[in-house]
């Protein structure tokens, strides 16, 4: 074979793959039916109890359906269940499953479906490790029936069935929750309003769901969590966009229908697209956060940290984040999400008014600090965490701390936070985070809140005040006990600083206006959402 | 010939086993934990030490090492942390994508750049010259980005001719494929063409000055079959060389025209999985590019035989 026959081979080639490129195209129908969503980043696994982020919980909760969901007066609905009964005593809890319920692959959901969907979650939420601790038995006693016989009363036993808050307490089918809580499952079928289309998904790229058919939802008026879920497309496509710019483009050009969450600085062009509607996403927010690791000098001193909160301007850290926009954020002198039944500013007076320098760099004087650098560790590749670190640099530089302002990505935060040892040694003296405003509203999912040491939350605070009043709440009776005892809760963590909170923020989410439906809530809700072409 | 080829396809196993140690050490001492990532923000730290010990991330470098090389010897790329699916499926989901917008990059940029280089090099020192060298400098200095942005503003949301984003596979269409691709490979291929073109026209002056040209002149040819024919194939080898080189520059560029275009091929793949921390999959990438890169060598190799019957191994 010479040079001249392979070169007419390539060419003989390359019209024979142009004859095959001529094929039709497959017809493009039922777009109307297709709801095409931009999430807020890549659903990268799909085990709602192996991996707790909240974008796994998010598409967990189309395809698995829980025992109860929360409403937006933040009660427990019945969803699964037809109903329950407590006995006197409170020890012993009974659940009837309603009719209908079927899974994605045909069979019925059982009692046993949920003891073992329930032992599973318990191992991982830590509501179900709190039920998990003082559990008597969890059993099947018929088809339909299924009892927890508790050790003590548990009041918020309903909460924790149906709270929002990763992990959920979804069901799934026997045979899958007898996985290992830690390992990851590899069947996704759950009996939910959305089959999760597993062929179609490329993890980075695409998640598909389909409508199940033989969903049954509840009569009652869907709200967030509770209530009926009626699907009104036929799919949803996750179509995952790691740039904004390019989202901004895809929605305005009519190639997705519903972007979860725009960034801010792309808002104004958005809203002056007369074919795009832009309003709050979730209306429960955000809480940022300013986390001191109290293992270590100088913030093992509460004065250190009492002097973090004097100084520390909630306003520069909100304006850094949402610019101008002020209906984005709101001041919050306490820990607790605005506009929820436990929101309380009890204590809260030292995040308040004008900022006190003077009075902080006292403290830190008392505090022992003598100019010894501070470990930042700031992660880039999150415009929170990033806007947020910018503003703590100077803060503390206006205190006259030294500071080492270590930026890295979101990945090596994670990892580093984890480490207990000197911060010159590999560990830390603070860095930033978020914490979802629906893990904010009570103690239950409060994890940033725990002050129990080393079985806190990074940074390892320590106060029996605030632990004290968190096993308070759960044993609360009455909303107005809770609230009572939240303010306690409140007050005892501002005091000892449990961690600083830089403010109550905002999101927007936007969607094209031949969608309709979309309404605000702790996550995007598909049911009840429609599209014309 | 297949005694030179089989040679050095054998000699690459080295080098693979060397990218395989540099990576697989590399990975092991970069800070990040897929764990905390998995657990996520509301974990306790006793669930991540558990999540990774599942995942065996808490045994020593040699047993991971030794784990990764025997499933390697057996065709196993492994399984991704993450997703729970194997490497190899993964990578061949988004293959197509990446293959497609390369090959149609590849495409235009020659279909561009080597006609710009021979003009440039026809017309040195004049206007002509000066504008194309200027266009190759405006290549090399904008960034990909910059460029998809400008495109994508310009001719999907201003004109409404193409797609912002996406990909559709060839399997639906030749348009609906093409259409996708264009303007990620104009944004990519910006660079390659300015590189290709300079090539080109250095090439090409070098070659118009030779003897057998003045020949070709003397005897009357056309200055087209005389560019074309005679001057060009006999340019051939440097760019040739030059557009193998490229082909990592397109790699390199495929993974931010990727995220740009919203298109889920391997550069994304590639970034997800380093921003996760998800090891088996970074590993099985950067095999796959190193070999890639290894073979497209090979092939280069081989087509200098095809554009210069001088040349035998």
């Amino acid at each position: 074979m010479d040079r001249r026959t392979v070169l007419k081979g390539l060419a003989g080639a390359g019209g024979l793959a142009l004859t095959g490129f001529a094929a039709p195209a497959i017809a493009q129908g039922a777009s109307a039916r297709t709801l095409r969503f931009v999430p807020q980043a890549n659903l990268a696994n799909f085990d709602p109890i192996w991996g707790t982020q909240y974008v796994v919980r998010n598409a967990a909760a189309m395809v698995w359906d829980t025992l109860y969901g929360i409403d937006d007066k933040f009660v427990p609905q019945r969803q699964m269940v037809e109903s329950e009964e407590v006995s006197s005593d409170g020890l012993t809890w009974t659940f009837k499953l309603r009719s209908g319920l079927k899974f994605h692959d045909g069979e019925p959901v059982l009692a046993k479906d949920v003891v073992a969907s329930l032992t599973r979650w318990s191992a991982r939420d830590p509501m179900g490790l709190m039920l998990k601790a003082i559990q008597n038995e969890l059993t099947a006693v018929d088809d339909k029936t299924f009892k927890w016989v508790l050790k003590q009363p548990y009041p918020k036993m309903l909460f924790a069935l149906g709270k929002g808050n990763a992990p959920c307490a979804f069901i799934m089918p026997e045979r899958i929750a007898q996985t290992d809580p830690f390992k990851q499952m590899s069947e996704y079928i759950g009996s939910g309003p959305f089959k999760f289309a597993k062929g179609e998904w490329v993890p980075g790229a695409k998640a598909v769901f389909e409508k199940f058919a033989d969903y049954v939802p509840r009569e009652e008026k869907p709200v967030w969590l509770a209530g009926g879920k009626k699907v009104l497309v036929d799919r949803v496509e996750w179509v995952i966009m790691p740039d904004p710019a390019t989202a901004a483009a895809a929605l305005q050009n009519g190639e997705v229908d519903w972007w979860e969450n725009p960034i801010t600085d792309l808002v104004p062009v958005l809203k002056g697209n007369k074919n795009i509607g832009v309003d709050i996403g979730d209306p429960l927010g955000n809480v940022g956060s300013f986390r001191m690791n109290h293992l270590h000098a100088p913030f093992n001193n509460v004065k250190a940290r009492q002097a973090i909160l004097m100084a520390l301007s909630q306003e520069d850290y909100m304006r850094a984040l949402v610019g101008d926009e002020n209906a984005l954020w709101k001041p919050l002198p306490g820990f607790f999400t605005p506009d929820t039944p436990l929101y309380t500013e009890a204590g809260g007076d030292i995040l308040k008014g004008k900022r006190d320098f003077a009075a902080a760099k006292k403290l830190l004087e008392e505090a022992g600090y003598k100019g010894e650098p501070i470990t930042c560790v700031v992660a880039q590749d999150q415009p929170i965490t990033k806007a947020f670190g910018d503003v703590t640099a100077d803060l503390l530089k206006k205190l006259g701390m030294t500071v080492d302002f270590v930026a890295t990505d979101w990945g090596t935060v994670g990892a580093r936070r984890a480490q207990k040892t000197p911060p010159s040694q590999g560990g830390w003296h603070m860095f930033h985070t978020w914490h979802a405003g629906a893990d904010c509203i009570n103690p239950a999912a409060y994890t940033a809140l725990r002050a129990n040491g080393d079985k806190a939350w990074f940074g390892w605070p320590t106060s029996e005040k605030v632990e004290t009043e968190i096993t308070n709440w759960f044993n609360a009776k009455s909303l107005d006990e809770e609230k009572t005892v939240a303010a306690r809760i409140n007050k005892a963590a501002i005091d000892d600083v449990v961690f600083a909170p830089t403010g109550f923020f905002l999101g927007y989410t936007a969607w094209r206006k031949n969608v309709s439906g979309v309404t605000k809530g702790p996550i995007p809700l598909f049911w009840g959402v429609s599209k014309t072409a | 010939m297949l005694a030179y080829a089989l040679r050095r396809v054998l000699s690459t196993l080295p080098v693979m086993a060397i990218v395989a140690l540099f990576v697989f050490s590399l990975l092991y001492i970069a800070p990040g934990d897929p764990a905390v990532v998995i657990a996520g923000d509301q974990a306790s730290p006793a669930d991540v030490e558990r999540i990774r010990a599942n995942l065996g991330l808490d045994q020593p470098f040699l047993v991971q090492f030794g784990s990764w090389v025997w499933r390697l010897l057996h065709f196993d790329l492994g399984t991704s942390i993450f997703t729970n699916l194997p490497v190899a499926a993964m990578i061949a989901q988004r293959i197509e994508p990446t293959l497609s917008l390369m090959m149609v990059t590849l495409f235009l940029t020659i279909l561009i750049a080597v006609p710009l280089g021979v003009i440039a090099a026809w017309k040195a020192g004049t206007w002509i010259d000066r504008v194309i060298m200027a266009f190759a400098v405006f290549g090399f200095s904008v960034p990909v980005f910059v460029v998809g942005y400008i495109l994508a503003y310009v001719f999907a949301l201003k004109f409404d001719l193409l797609p912002v984003q996406g990909y559709t596979p060839l399997s639906q269409g030749f348009w609906p494929w093409l259409q996708n691709l264009i303007l990620p490979a104009v944004a990519l291929g910006c660079v390659y063409i300015a590189l290709i073109a300079r090539i080109t026209r250095a090439a090409m002056l070098e070659v118009l000055q030779q003897d057998y040209i003045r020949t070709a002149r003397a005897k009357g040819l056309g200055q087209g079959g005389i560019l074309f024919i005679h001057a060009l194939k006999n340019a051939a080898v440097p760019i040739v060389t030059v557009v193998g080189i490229g082909i990592a520059l397109l790699i390199g560029g495929a993974v931010v025209t990727e995220s740009v275009f919203a298109i889920p091929g391997l550069g994304r793949l590639t970034i997800d999985a380093i921003l996760r921390r998800d090891y088996p999959v970074i590993q099985g990438i950067v095999l796959l590019f190193s070999f890639v890169y290894v073979l497209v060598n090979l092939l280069i190799d081989i087509t200098y035989t095809l554009v210069d019957p001088r040349i035998r191994y």
